[in-house]
């Protein structure tokens, strides 16, 4: 098959920094192309080349071997689903598949014919979906569908999917899945990108690997191993499973005696300093309830002890005061000032170590400073301190988070997924750092949904099911399909 | 719910809700006073709902798309003024009728324009401009009453086949108003833009041109209504069209419409207008004392937003269960699915 879509040399300056250089690859009809790389390796800059909302700097793009110097999405029938749906969440279903071109004059719509075209794309993508419901009432898979459907109507020959599958639930993802295999069968193309190496291995045919802006591989993904293109795309190997732990002391440091709540019952744990304890579990297990609940976020019954003394009351500022701190895991709404700049983030906790003493109010003495030794000690990579949180990537945002509570040298930590949607070479550095706050005597509790995460890095692992713990295991006897049958409920 | 594509596209059941209240508090009012069920009371309630009916009509189409217009009330007594100014000096009913039409959609895109042009909150650009309009007027009629000709009254107290003119013009308007919601894109863009703004760039739909539309739209309502309102008064007074935004944007609200914009429909916005005039009228039966009446209003308001606030939190309640449910089941039914998810990267 000849390549539908050839890019050759495609380059993207921004003030003279080279955010993509000299990229070659083709993308044949068909065929499903995985376009892999960390956060800020340029994924972004070349998915919206390839769909026309940026004009490259250098290179060209060969549409059917005719050279474009920018691609129009309509002409050149390439669709884009972002991250961020485009759809009208009040409007039903066919009003948001045709309302770019809807059928009849402009002061006599033809809904008849618009409900044609929309069942028609409905049925050709092989779902049901009822075309008259309204799309904020829909599950984030079949709001994820709508959009591709969408999508598909005003173009269909490359289609890029840029992480299609963060929001969607296992059964949806296979939906997913399905349908792309379909589009895959008619002669779509499509460019997917995504940070899950299983989900890559499963729908991709091919893959184009980017690294600081260059294509480091390109080719089938047959011929690959895993740990081959997470070598590629890192730059660096990457061992997860052999990391050392240092031994805990006996010094207990937070324990939970039977906490009780609506959304768990009969919790009881305890943590000694310098040990880490992981909390495993399905989604809806209780686990980020529990974790809000320690930290004094949500009421719930029974005693939190710090350093062997109950917080009495527990609220969020004694827990504070005791020492104890808790990253949420939702950073984007619960963690972070989005619109402040970084070094305000880092401060945010321990704010009160700043203010002048005799000029309370006139700014803030040396946290400038101590924000850029966090910056410099975590690894964050940040054009400024002064920039906007929002403008970093989420393995930075969380690096940001983690180096606010570090700042306070917490004597417990609470983490709650502390890697979600971070990429693997920023998760490899958040647990280095979680180790080493090990080491340095901090007690911490991970909450995680990735198991082999709690494996590489946890002394023990708490297993919650339906709101209470079932089961707990010590590191000498992890065993991955022992702590999912005792998760999952089945039977060992 | 029903099959039928165009009653589905219709039942939004939002305005089910002052439906009900209305047909409640009617039934009510019908016990309380034998007068109420005639045929001349529930004509004069309509008469009276129409002013704000038919403005609600426009500011529904506003709200939709997110937006608002305080300065309605100023538009409206702003054209009242010009209108019995010109008809004062010139006595063309043609001239005045047309001149004070233009300025009312004029006025109304101005908002419109002003939101647009300098990325402003509708809010406080709407507040700004109706203590401009307001100005204007005053400064027209250097706040003088004016009386307008027994002719004109024709608007306000005239009928037309036996039906009164204030009521013809809302059904008017009304039918009007439901054709460009749901045929014309003008329409179906409103209520994109209101659903999301952004996806409505994206879209490249013409956000912009729409939205100084539905604001010349709302000043065109506000023009018939304002010579309706003239009409029944039967001059122009310093008074008119002070506080009625507040009676026209509650009657949108009580009829259901999401102040956040996207959804709504006409239909309870002029069920929300009559509504508030079936609870003056029954201040009204029972004597009440009229300083009462702006109390009741006020609290009827908050009490609807309260009730919606408090089912949309039950129903956020319930999808969530309904969600947890979901995962419950797939645990049981597919628990290898969520193995490999945890086992999986």
């Amino acid at each position: 098959m000849t390549a539908v879509f050839s890019v050759r040399g495609l380059t993207k300056q921004f003030a003279g920094k080279r955010v993509v250089d000299g990229l070659d690859f083709d993308v044949r009809a068909g065929e499903i192309v995985a376009l892999v790389g960390e956060n800020g390796a340029g994924k972004s800059t070349t998915k919206n080349m390839l769909c026309g909302l940026l004009e490259p700097s250098a290179g060209q793009v060969l549409v059917d071997g005719v050279a474009v110097q920018r691609i129009q999405p309509q002409a050149h029938g390439v669709a884009a689903v972002h991250q961020e749906l485009s759809l009208f969440p009040s409007l039903s279903v066919t009003e948001n598949l045709c309302i770019q071109a809807l059928p009849g004059h402009a002061a006599r719509i033809d809904w008849a014919a618009a409900e044609r075209t929309a069942c028609e794309q409905l049925e050709f993508l092989g779902i049901e979906i009822d075309p008259f419901a309204i799309v904020e009432s829909l599950g984030a898979g079949q709001q994820q569908i709508v959009e591709i459907a969408k999508a598909l109507l005003s173009a269909d020959r490359l289609l890029i999917l840029d992480e299609p599958t963060t929001s969607l639930t296992a059964p949806e993802r296979e939906k997913l899945f399905e349908i792309m295999q379909r589009l895959k069968a008619r002669g779509v193309a499509m460019i997917f990108i995504s940070h899950f190496m299983d989900e890559i291995y499963r729908v991709s045919d091919s893959f184009v690997c980017l690294r600081d802006g260059h294509q480091v591989g390109t080719g089938s993904l047959a011929g690959v191993a895993r740990g081959e293109l997470e070598h590629l795309m890192v730059g660096r190997s990457i061992d997860e499973t052999h990391r050392e732990l240092a031994a805990p002391t006996d010094d207990e440091a937070i324990r939970l005696d039977s906490l009780d709540s609506d959304d768990f019952a009969q919790v009881s744990l305890r943590v000694a300093r310098g040990e880490i304890l992981g909390i495993a579990g399905l989604m809806g297990a209780g686990r980020t309830e529990l974790a809000e609940a320690i930290f004094g976020l949500r009421p719930c019954r029974g005693t939190v002890s710090v350093g062997g003394e109950p917080v009495v009351p527990l609220n969020v500022a004694t827990m504070m005061s005791r020492g104890v701190c808790y990253l949420p895991e939702d950073r984007r709404t619960h963690g972070l000032f989005l619109n402040r700049p970084v070094r305000e983030n880092l401060s945010a906790a321990g704010i009160l170590r700043f203010v002048r003493r005799w000029l309370p109010g006139f700014g803030f003495r040396g946290e400038r400073v101590e924000a850029l030794r966090i910056v410099e000690r975590l690894a964050i990579s940040v054009p400024h301190v002064e920039s906007r949180v929002a403008d970093l990537s989420g393995g930075n945002q969380q690096k940001v988070l983690l180096g606010r509570w570090l700042a306070t040298e917490p004597r417990a930590c609470l983490l709650d997924e502390p890697t979600k949607g971070v990429d693997i070479g920023a998760k490899f550095d958040i647990h280095t750092r979680i180790v080493e706050l090990a080491r340095a005597g901090t007690a911490v509790i991970v909450v995680s949904s990735d198991l082999p995460e709690l494996l590489g890095i946890a002394h023990r692992i708490a297993v919650m099911r339906k709101g209470r713990i079932v089961g707990e295991f010590a590191r000498a006897d992890f065993d991955s399909v022992n702590i999912i049958s005792l998760a999952t409920g089945a039977a060992p | 719910m029903s099959r039928n594509p165009l009653a589905r596209r219709i039942g939004r059941q939002k305005w089910l809700a002052v439906a009900a209240a209305t047909v409640a508090l009617g039934t009510l009012l019908s016990f309380i006073s034998p007068v109420f069920l005639t045929f001349s009371n529930l004509e004069s309630i309509l008469i009276q709902a129409s002013v704000t009916a038919i403005m609600a009509v426009g500011m529904t189409f506003i709200i939709l798309t997110a937006g608002i217009d305080i300065s309605v009330g100023a538009i409206l007594f702003f054209t009242s003024a010009l209108f019995a100014k010109l008809m004062l000096e010139t006595g063309s009913f043609a001239l005045a009728f047309a001149a004070s039409m233009l300025c009312a959609t004029v006025l109304g895109a101005i908002n419109g324009l002003l939101v647009v042009r300098f990325r402003l909150s509708p809010l406080i650009t709407t507040l700004a401009t109706y203590s401009i309009y307001r100005g204007m007027a005053i400064h027209l009629t250097e706040a003088q009453n004016i009386p307008v000709s027994r002719d004109v009254g024709f608007l306000g107290n005239g009928e037309l086949a036996g039906i009164p003119v204030p009521i013809l013009l809302m059904t008017v308007v009304f039918l009007a108003g439901l054709y460009a919601l749901s045929r014309t894109r003008l329409g179906v863009y409103a209520r994109a833009i209101g659903s999301s703004t952004r996806s409505a760039r994206e879209s490249s739909l013409p956000v912009d041109r729409v939205t100084v539309a539905v604001y010349a739209i709302g000043g065109f309502v506000t023009g018939i209504a304002a010579l309706v309102l003239l009409a029944r008064v039967g001059g122009l007074q310093s008074g008119i069209g002070i506080g009625i935004e507040f009676t026209v944007i509650a009657a949108v609200v009580l009829g259901g419409t999401r102040l956040t914009g996207g959804s709504g429909t006409l239909v309870g916005s002029v069920l929300g207008a009559v509504f508030l005039v079936l609870i003056d009228n029954g201040l009204n039966l029972l004597n009440a004392s009229p300083y009462l009446y702006d109390i009741v209003r006020g609290g009827v308001l908050l009490a609807a937003v309260i009730v919606d606030r408090l089912s949309a939190h039950r129903q956020s309640g319930q999808l969530l269960r309904q969600k947890a449910g979901r995962l419950r089941m797939q645990d049981s039914v597919s628990g290898r699915d969520d193995t490999s998810a945890l086992t999986g990267n």
